[in-house]
């Protein structure tokens, strides 16, 4: 393989992690939300979040390896694993080793949620927030696209998206139907000694 | 007497640990190999589930790494069952017997009483009872007050509130037997379950009867003890009669099934053969209609009540038995819609088996019990003409 076609797919699989990671990120939103209409019910939300997040991953994997393989950068796989360990572009990669194993972190915990419990799921799902942007922060500071016009369209309306997301969510404040009556419930059952 | 009942007369109050011990003498030692004579026995719990006795304790056993928790669970919130309440005010020493042989033979370190907050006299009775006991068996029960709430006797509620203070069901897995209380393995068992327990190992053979309440439009009503070939007929009889004709009678509690009373008046009070009928013994309750309730009313009454217990956790649940109970409430109170009709049938499919717990599940089977055996005043119901003050 040359290694300029590795190159080029290292960017263009990084710009197609970062587009599909905001949609996953933005999906998640929407969910926790509740977001319904007529035609797009909300297990429909649920299957594309868990599809795409995984998608994600697969990209991730093309971006990472064909980057670690590539001789002109010469990585090697200690550098794609222990964050601010290689010699190239040492900050905004170790960003990206970073978001990386967030986001690693995020499957296994959601693929083992039955297993772990509701809580230590959520309590790591919230990591999200902390994983997409360092990811933006990467794709944008290790970049040779970076000041690419179409590099910085994407990061803008990614950002944009996901801002608007989290805006409107924060806004939204709690959502759970059942969050008002439970507490009555619970409020109605406090526990007594004998 | 091989019967939970037998000995001095309920009405004297709680046996006293002399008469209980002249009468059955002390309790007998009992190893590992009592599960097998459990199991064999066939007794399953009266808490309503009516689950295998055998099988629970041998989950448990596989489990307990000598840090089995046994929960005596007298919560009793099914509004219109005495029994367990009837038997902790009475019977006191019989169901610590069972607590301590489950104990002793799932090698426990401690039990807990889990007691209906409203059940002082059976509170009361449980405590005499304990006060009499050797001291290395008082030091491994403690004591915990159920919420008097229909949820808070389901066995993961009762965990739920020892563990965390919410009498509130969670979802299974993981299993009482698995984790439970403080994480351990846990048996959890309905006080009339234990009785029936504490008389097994004392006899070898299971008592073969079991607690009823009769319940409704009856002369006496109460708690019977009553055995297998009992019919539904003979526990009317036994109660005095119906004061005037009958339409039906609810089977097994409100998470029972309503059955025409002619049609079930042959019918033996048997576990296994109800169940084999599609109907469940549950928790005892045999309810009695009157001849001047309205079957549809009646039926709303009690699910606006299931309804109304639901501990809104899950949305099949809250937002189901609430559109089913208005859905009744409307044809009680302004007659009968095709629309309500067909509502009540295509809902009532849809929430069962959607909650954490089997409260959707009860109720389901209690609203097409009645669906059935009241289709004639279902489809026809009109409002009832109310009396206007003067």
């Amino acid at each position: 393989m040359s290694n300029s076609l590795l190159w080029y797919t290292t960017r263009g699989a990084g710009a197609i992690t970062l587009v599909l990671l905001t949609a996953v990120v933005v999906l998640g939103v929407l969910s926790s939300l509740r977001a319904q209409s007529d035609s797009w019910p909300r297990f429909l939300t649920a299957g594309l979040h868990r599809n795409l997040a995984l998608m994600t991953l697969v990209f991730l994997a093309l971006h990472i390896s064909t980057a670690v393989v590539d001789p002109f950068t010469d990585l090697g796989w200690v550098a794609a694993v222990i964050p601010f360990s290689s010699y190239y572009r040492t900050f905004w990669l170790g960003l990206g080793v970073i978001a990386f194993e967030l986001l690693v972190a995020l499957v296994v915990t959601s693929l083992l949620r039955n297993v772990i419990g509701l809580k230590a799921w959520r309590a790591v799902h919230w990591m999200t927030y902390a994983s997409w942007p360092v990811a933006v922060i990467h794709g944008f500071g290790t970049g040779t696209d970076s000041w690419s016009a179409w590099l910085i369209a994407i990061t803008i309306i990614c950002g944009a998206a996901v801002g608007a997301s989290a805006l409107y969510r924060l806004i939204a404040g709690p959502t759970d139907p059942l969050a008002a009556p439970r507490t009555d419930f619970r409020a109605a059952v406090q526990k007594r000694d004998l | 007497m091989n019967r939970l009942l037998a000995g001095p007369s309920p009405a004297a109050g709680a046996e006293s640990a002399a008469s209980h011990i002249g009468r059955l003498g002390r309790l007998p030692d009992a190893g590992p190999h009592f599960i097998d004579t459990l199991t064999q026995s066939r007794i399953v719990g009266r808490g309503g589930a009516g689950f295998a006795a055998g099988t629970k304790w041998r989950a448990v056993a596989t489990h307990s790494r000598d840090n089995a928790v046994i929960v005596v669970n007298g919560a009793e919130g099914e509004p219109q069952s005495q029994k367990d309440r009837l038997l902790m005010s009475t019977r006191p020493h019989l169901i610590l017997d069972g607590a301590f042989i489950a104990a002793r033979v799932l090698r426990a370190r401690g039990v807990m009483l889990y007691i209906g907050e409203r059940h002082t006299a059976a509170r009361d009775g449980m405590m005499r009872a304990l006060a009499e006991r050797s001291e290395p068996e008082r030091a491994l029960v403690a004591t915990q007050t159920a919420p008097a709430r229909y949820v808070a006797g389901a066995e993961s509620a009762a965990i739920h509130l020892i563990n965390e203070g919410v009498a509130t069901p969670t979802t299974m897995p993981p299993f009482p037997f698995e984790r439970g209380v403080d994480g351990m393995p846990t048996l959890v068992h309905n006080v009339e379950t234990l009785a029936q327990i504490a008389l097994l190992a004392r006899h070898g053979a299971p008592s073969g009867t079991s607690l009823i309440t009769v319940a409704g439009a009856v002369a006496k009503k109460g708690v019977l003890e009553v055995d297998s070939e009992t019919t539904v007929g003979d526990v009317i009889k036994l109660a005095g009669g119906t004061e005037g004709w009958s339409r039906a009678v609810l089977i097994g509690g409100y998470f029972g099934a309503w059955a025409d009373t002619a049609a079930a008046w042959d019918l033996p009070l048997d576990a296994t053969g109800l169940r084999n009928r599609g109907l469940s013994l549950g928790c005892g309750v045999i309810g009695v209609l009157a001849s001047n309730r309205c079957p549809v009313c009646e039926v709303a009454g009690i699910m606006h009540y299931l309804a109304n217990e639901s501990s809104a956790q899950c949305g099949p649940c809250f937002f189901g038995l609430r559109a089913l109970a208005d859905a009744c409430g409307r044809i009680s109170e302004k007659g009968t819609s095709r629309e309500d009709i067909a509502r009540l049938n295509r809902w009532a499919e849809q929430v069962r088996a959607r909650g954490a717990c089997r409260h959707p599940d009860g109720t389901i089977m209690f609203l097409q019990s009645a669906l059935v055996t009241f289709a004639p005043e279902f489809a026809d119901h009109r409002p009832h003409v109310t009396k206007l003050a003067a």
